[in-house]
């Protein structure tokens, strides 16, 4: 097999420079991807697995101006001379904005674009087409605009068009990064299909909870994309697992528990990959003996619990009896809801369900009715937005969307001007705050040419600026990697410490799990469940209903009878010796 | 293109009829009516216009909404409005309608209203014989099997306009996030303008990276490759469709030649 003559996809000593940029990302990638195999490529942000990716199937260099170093072979087909379309028949892509894929304007059509435009006989576009919507579950859907799709079934529905061009191998940047925890598992079930028909399949993917089980063969690049591992899941995942943790590579969750129980004492000698995994290997451990000051039980007993009676006291926010239409649409139906000072909030529910309504009716996005909202004392609907931007600040989910100044330090002194404050005040006020978010050097760059993650950082900066003591966030992690997720949610973390009210609209259970004290469940415009994080997560029931899914750690910490101290545990913090 | 082609059941002989023929037909009527001056011919081919949606077009409640309310209501409106800009000079010698103080309303104003009305509500209708029988995707398919255009620029368009609702719905959010940001607050009309120079930057950014995106994706699936493309749905011109628009510009012909000089 290691000498197999073709593979499918060959890569050797490969370098990509796009163009203008100053170094080469990936700056040498050697691997390859044999018939029926399912390889996963990990590596931290900027390794350039997305570049990669695109050169798989010769879109670098043909459609995209990069400069090409090492071989790309498909079918032993170099893809520098092959054209795309040639190659398009042996690899499929899948992308990551599933609305960024659609051309057509019906299921069946979007299908049949890839198999006509090769020039195939008709009869064989309409077998191949209903053989690959057939394959991902979508023939029944076949009529329908595309655009009506969720985002798991727009996805489903790109691989669907890959398998029509009769792609032997399906290329998946990031497929679910945009998607909620449904439609995550909707993808993972028709690529499994895919995989049990023989199919290969390159997954770049950070959401390592639904791939590892799927995956025969592991390639780590390293932060300047250079290949440093390349075998199999147990090889690669298992026995390099520090190493990946420490280059800032995300591991599965129930790996990185381990790994957090290991350094508590644990003594768990094959490493697990998956919640049952860890599951079965605590089953089989025996819990460290406690000494003093680091007991893992010691620890969580630490953990501070919320305190409501201190937020009772002095509510940031106050929502009471809030109906808010749209069109005809009831989108929230009275809702009440106290947010305390300090606190820090998850607002969770499924696409569409009324959670981003909710905050944004909170920070005057969308006006509330009079008399329904409170933040900070002040009334959202009769308070002018200059005023209300002192009490709550807005983050939305694209940062571009609320830039509105030509540099960083205007974009942050905007938020201060106007209010006759002496330019003297509002400079050191804006230079702290660019200290503090780490772009003391970009003050002077357009706050389109920064880095997602200073993107990011600048948004929440321009929140905070007027001196907010609430922050509210729609989806801050969508679409984004986990290392910027996470230094982004560090980040709220620490403000949280400093004595922001945080409230986050998310998608992603994990973090809502590691980060936030309570959690608000929004169901068909009402509030389901308003609890503490860890009593929502132990209800199953709750969680089905809202379309929701429990976090992976979760999943494996549950029914560990010979560690009932583990039981109840959801956040990788709480086990001794954890990330963060 | 809001016509859903799968909803149709019967959809009506205009249906099967391409979508050239359908929009062939009625170009010589059309043209004559940018000129006509009259009422009558307008009025003549609005009826004929209506007539052939009414026989070859399966009746739906927005359709008959849209023929029998909101174009009568439009144009109506539409004439009546233009009738106070006629120049009250040429009209002097019709009877009066209204008179406030020394402004005075002619019935021969209201006559030119109306029928500049009825003509944009005639040529409209002639339009919507096409409009409201035809997808956007089978125009397209027409004009690359019929007119050979080539089919990347057929396709791409019809990709194009699949990115408007999505444009619409970005510039909604960037407003909302512009206004939470107090942004360019004030009003009238410079304010209006600096806002929305405002959202261009980061509305342009996006729509650059979306449409770069989506070139990627029609090329990794071969769009381009190749001079031509499989057709599934064949749009041959029949012979019917020649009939058909040998027939309506007789009809056309015959009916203008009638109603000559068309208030000219």
């Amino acid at each position: 097999m290691p000498d197999d003559p073709a593979p499918l996809l060959h890569l050797r000593g490969v370098a990509i420079t796009h163009e203008g940029a100053d170094a080469a990302a990936p700056a040498s990638v050697s691997f390859d991807v044999r018939p029926g195999e399912v390889v996963l490529l990990l590596g931290p942000s900027g390794s350039g697995k997305s570049t990669l990716a695109l050169a798989s199937n010769g879109l670098i260099p043909q459609a995209v101006p990069a400069r090409l170093e090492g071989t790309v072979t498909v079918r032993g087909m170099s893809t520098r001379e092959t054209p795309v379309a040639t190659l398009a028949r042996h690899v499929g892509m899948v992308f990551q904005d599933p609305d960024a894929q659609l051309v057509t304007g019906s299921v069946f059509d979007e299908v049949a674009f890839g198999p006509e435009n090769l020039q195939m006989p008709v009869a064989e576009v309409l077998a191949r087409t209903e053989q690959a919507l057939r394959r991902v579950g979508l023939w029944d859907r076949r009529a329908e605009n595309p655009d009506r799709l969720s985002g798991g079934g727009k996805q489903r529905l790109a691989i669907a068009c890959a398998l029509a061009m009769g792609s032997e191998l399906l290329v998946l940047d990031e497929p679910t990064a945009n998607l909620d925890p449904a439609g995550i598992e909707d993808v993972y079930a028709a690529l499994r299909d895919v995989a049990a028909d023989g199919r290969s399949v390159l997954l770049v993917e950070h959401d390592l909870d639904a791939a590892a089980e799927l995956t025969d063969r592991v390639v780590v690049l390293d932060a300047d994309g250079r290949t440093i591992a390349d075998g199999g899941v147990d090889e690669v995942l298992r026995d390099r697992a520090d190493e990946l943790d420490a280059l800032g590579v995300w591991l599965p969750v129930s790996t990185m528990a381990a790994l957090a129980l290991r350094r508590a004492g644990w003594d768990l000698p094959r490493l697990p990959l998956t919640p049952p995994e860890l599951h079965e290997a605590l089953e089989s451990a025996d819990a460290p003996v406690p000494r003093a000051g680091d007991s893992l039980l010691g620890r969580v007993e630490e953990r501070p619990e919320p305190r409501p009676d201190l937020h009772s006291a002095h509510p940031a926010v106050e929502v009471s009896g809030l109906t808010l239409r749209r069109g005809r649409r009831t989108v929230l139906h009275d809702v009440d809801l106290t947010i305390g000072a300090g606190e820090f909030v998850a607002v969770v529910g499924a696409n569409g369900a009324g959670k981003t309504t909710l905050v944004q009716a909170i920070a005057g996005v969308l006006a509330p009715p009079h008399g329904t909202v409170r933040v900070d004392g002040a009334d959202p609907a009769t308070t002018a937005l200059r005023d209300l931007s002192r009490r709550i600040g807005f983050v939305f989910q694209n940062p571009e969307h609320q830039f509105i100044a030509h540099t960083v330090f205007d974009e942050l002194a905007h938020g201060l001007r106007g209010r006759g404050l002496e330019d003297a005040e509002i400079r050191t006020r804006t230079t702290r705050m660019l200290a503090r978010f780490g772009l003391e050097a970009k003050a002077d760059v357009h706050p389109f040419l920064l880095s997602g993650g200073q993107k990011r950082r600048l948004s929440v900066g321009t929140a905070l600026i007027a001196g907010a003591p609430v922050l509210a966030l729609d989806e801050p992690t969508f679409g984004q990697d986990r290392a910027r997720a996470d230094e982004l949610l560090q980040l709220l973390r620490d403000l949280n410490e400093a004595g922001t009210t945080v409230i986050v609209v998310t998608h992603d259970m994990q973090l809502v799990a590691e980060y936030a004290e309570r959690t608000v469940v929004v169901h068909d415009g009402r509030i389901r469940a308003d609890a503490a994080t860890r009593d929502v997560f132990a209800d199953e029931a709750l969680l089905r209903e809202a379309g929701l899914r429990r976090p992976a750690l979760q999943r494996a910490l549950r029914g560990v009878t010979r560690h009932p101290q583990l039981a109840g545990i959801t956040a990788l913090r709480d086990l001794a010796g954890g990330r963060g | 293109m809001t016509v859903d082609p799968s909803a149709a059941g019967s959809p009506g002989f205009l249906a099967h009829l391409s979508p050239l023929a359908k929009l062939a037909a009625p170009l010589p009527a059309m043209i004559v009516l940018v000129v006509a001056r009259d009422l009558v011919t307008p009025l003549t081919f609005l009826a004929l216009a209506y007539l052939l949606l009414l026989v070859g077009r399966r009746m739906s409640w927005r359709v008959a909404a849209l023929l029998f309310v909101g174009l009568p209501i439009g144009a109506a409106i539409m004439g009546l409005a233009l009738g106070l800009w006629v120049d009250a000079a040429l009209v002097d010698d019709t009877p009066a309608v209204l008179r406030v103080g020394a402004w005075t309303l002619h019935a021969g104003a209201v006559e030119v209203g109306l029928a500049t009305g009825a003509r944009l509500a005639a040529i409209l209708a002639l339009g919507l014989i096409a409009g409201l029988t035809t997808t956007g995707p089978d125009l397209v398919r027409a004009s690359v099997q019929q007119l050979r255009v080539p089919y990347r620029i057929g396709y791409a368009a019809l990709a194009a306009i699949r990115f408007v609702p999505r444009f619409a719905y970005e510039l909604e959010l960037i407003r909302q996030a512009h206004r939470v940001r107090g942004a360019h607050g004030g009003r009238g009309p410079f304010a209006a303008v600096a806002r929305g120079a405002g959202y261009v930057v980061p509305l342009l950014a996006g729509a650059i990276r979306h449409a770069e995106r989506v070139a990627l994706a029609m090329d990794a699936r071969a769009f381009g490759a190749h001079p031509d493309r499989t057709e599934r749905y064949l749009l041959p011109w029949r012979r019917r469709d020649t009939v058909f628009v040998l027939a309506f510009w007789a009809v056309s012909a015959a009916t203008l030649a009638a109603l000559f000089p068309w208030g000219l």
